[in-house]
């Protein structure tokens, strides 16, 4: 059994189709990743995968350890073991950072100790994002994550507007949460991560990328080979290559 | 009816604990005086009638002298009633951290309650008072007006808090006005969280120089409930400050939310705010901010918001697994979470607490 399985999954947003066919399977205990330009439709792939309200699925299905999750509620695909790290998290006026956490763990001191990993804790009685900067909006993203522990993480550009320091210690905490030094056999939860610049690569290996164009999944591979490839070519011009060179790998192959 | 044959919830939900520590207490059911206790020197906690006898200046020149016995129906009643109430008076210099708990119950036994009382602070004094009003277990109907006039001698400070919970079809008309005099600090905070047919409430305090009022009230109105409330306050002194901040949140029910500040004072400062959240479409809310500078040298400001609970918080925290109800109960909850500056811990934990049981009983 997959433990995430998207099957020809097509998804609009504000009444116009962005993902035209897609897809897509990652293995317990891997990490993918995903590469496409800017509108390409990889935010509406997690964000359909969240169940996030203004994605609406119109074809195709996606199946979460073993079940359909396409009509399910956003609440109920969390408590399955779905969690988000959102690229703009929104700002929630009112509500402490710590007031979300408690509600999420009643371990205190295992939020305290997570905060402090990740710098956050002179943040647990700060509104939620309400004037943090780019960097500290991604750490509590990745801290709320860390307490919620889900067993597939939806890591939207996690290293996007954070500094180099910053970049390590959300590295270093979501290495923790994905076990990776573990070997991926004993590893319990995998992620799927869109990636603009590559540079948490450097930080945290990846087991899969995904190439996403114009709603279509062109190919898979190894990342390293696949975002040389970007590199090198861009992706416009790569655009068929891409699908000829991977279309024809998975992820048994790795 | 007996202080046994009271629900000691109720009491306990406008926070009166007869077990707690208090600096003095007074309860009045209907119009019988069950408790009066002062437990610390410095602190008198009379019955108005009493205080006439024993201080006379009380009734030449406190007693509706703040509040004009002919302002309205419900004064012009009172007036003409034999006041029930108390007179809490702290000596010069005495300040007090525990705060005094007070306690109304409207029982029925009369339809209309009439409540008289007079807070009076010599220089330099503190105290922080904890007013609840509530109706008996079973009681639903009836009528309230409660005048309070509060005079702030130089350099003293008042916390004064007030705690509702009537029945759904109580119609209350509380009328209080306070005088703060140079250096003096007034806080007013008004929680009401529960039913009620009707509300109208608009205090007034007079501010002197270098002296600050601020009023901070907690509204949450349910379906078929009137709350016309506010705060004025007047600064009159050079330096005087003022402040009125509100949160209202609407399930359904109606909120008039009326605010003023108004100054002729040189470097007098007042803020405002109104904010408000409705839950459905049957609730209206609706901000009235006035601000009236007649000095160059003045500055007044306001801030007024009224919305809904925004989608995208909303599945902002469901992703994190939180259910719809818990989710919007977390953000309203924060909306009403205002921390006010100069609140004793104490009064400040039960005002939450009372928030938090309102909320978790009813979203």
């Amino acid at each position: 059994m997959n433990f995430l399985e998207i099957r020809d999954l097509h998804v609009s947003a504000g009444g116009k189709e962005i993902l035209k066919g897609v897809d897509l399977t990652v293995e317990t205990g891997r990490t993918a990743i995903i590469f496409g330009p800017n509108g390409s439709g990889k935010s509406t792939l997690l964000g359909a995968i969240a169940g996030l309200p203004g994605f609406i699925i119109t074809q195709g299905d996606i199946l979460f350890k073993g079940m359909s999750i396409k009509d399910m509620p956003v609440d109920e695909r969390s408590r399955m073991g779905i969690g988000m790290a959102f690229q703009y998290p929104p700002a929630v006026k009112g509500v402490r950072l710590e007031t979300l956490l408690k509600n999420l763990s009643g371990d205190q001191d295992l939020v305290r100790s997570h905060a402090d990993l990740l710098n956050m804790t002179s943040y647990l009685g700060r509104d939620i994002n309400v004037g943090f900067s780019g960097g500290e909006r991604k750490r509590s993203e990745i801290l709320q994550l860390m307490i919620q522990m889900p067993d597939l993480l939806l890591l939207d550009e996690p290293e996007s507007g954070v500094d180099i320091e910053n970049i390590s210690v959300i590295a270093h905490a979501l290495r923790i949460l994905l076990e990776k030094e573990k070997p991926i056999s004993k590893r319990g939860r995998s992620a799927i991560m869109i990636t603009h610049t590559g540079f948490i690569l450097d930080y945290i290996k990846a087991d899969i990328a995904f190439v996403i164009m114009d709603g279509h999944v062109l190919g898979c591979g190894a990342p390293g080979d696949i975002f040389d490839e970007i590199k090198t070519h861009g992706y416009k011009q790569c655009g068929t290559c891409f699908a000829e060179k991977y279309r024809d790998m998975c992820v048994e192959d790795l | 009816m007996n202080m046994q044959a009271i629900d000691s919830d109720r009491l306990l939900t406008i926070g009166y604990d007869s077990c707690a520590a208090s600096c003095g207490t007074f309860m009045v059911l209907d119009h019988t005086i069950l408790e009066k206790t002062s437990k610390i020197k410095g602190l008198h906690v009379i019955p108005l009638d009493e205080a006439f006898e024993r201080y006379p200046h009380v009734k030449d020149r406190l007693f509706f002298h703040l509040v004009d016995r002919e302002r309205n129906e419900f004064t012009r009643l009172a007036a003409s009633s034999e006041p029930v109430g108390y007179y809490v008076l702290v000596d010069e210099g005495v300040r007090i951290e525990e705060p005094m708990q007070a306690a109304f119950l409207f029982g029925g036994t009369d339809p209309v309650q009439i409540i008289h009382n007079i807070i009076e602070l010599r220089p330099g004094a503190m105290l922080n008072i904890v007013n609840g009003c509530t109706t008996a277990s079973g009681c639903h109907t009836g009528r309230h007006i409660g005048i309070t006039e509060t005079y702030l001698c130089r350099d003293s400070s008042l916390g004064y808090t007030m705690l509702h919970n009537w029945g759904k079809d109580m119609e209350v008309f509380p009328v209080g006005a306070a005088m703060v005099e140079e250096g003096a600090q007034y806080l007013s905070n008004y929680v009401a969280m529960t039913s009620v047919k009707k509300i109208v409430s608009y205090p007034t305090a007079f501010v002197k120089p270098h002296a600050t009022a601020r009023f901070y009230s907690i509204i949450y109105a349910r379906e078929a409930s009137c709350f016309d409330t506010g705060a004025k306050t007047v600064l009159e002194g050079d330096g005087a400050g003022g402040e009125i901040i509100s949160r209202v949140v609407s399930e359904g029910g109606t909120v008039i939310s009326r605010q003023m500040i108004s100054g002729n004072t040189k470097g007098s400062i007042g803020h405002m705010e109104c904010s408000g959240l409705l839950l459905n479409e049957k609730g209206v809310i609706h901000s009235v901010p006035e601000l009236r500078g007649e000095h160059p040298d003045i500055n007044l400001s306001h801030e007024a918001a009224i919305g809904r609970i925004s989608d995208e918080e909303l599945s902002y925290l469901m992703t994190r697994g939180l259910t719809e109800d818990q989710a919007r109960s977390l953000i309203i909850r924060g909306f009403l979470d205002i921390k006010i500056q100069g609140l004793p811990p104490k009064v400040q934990a039960l005002v939450d607490e009372i928030i938090d049981r309102s909320i978790s009983g009813s979203i």
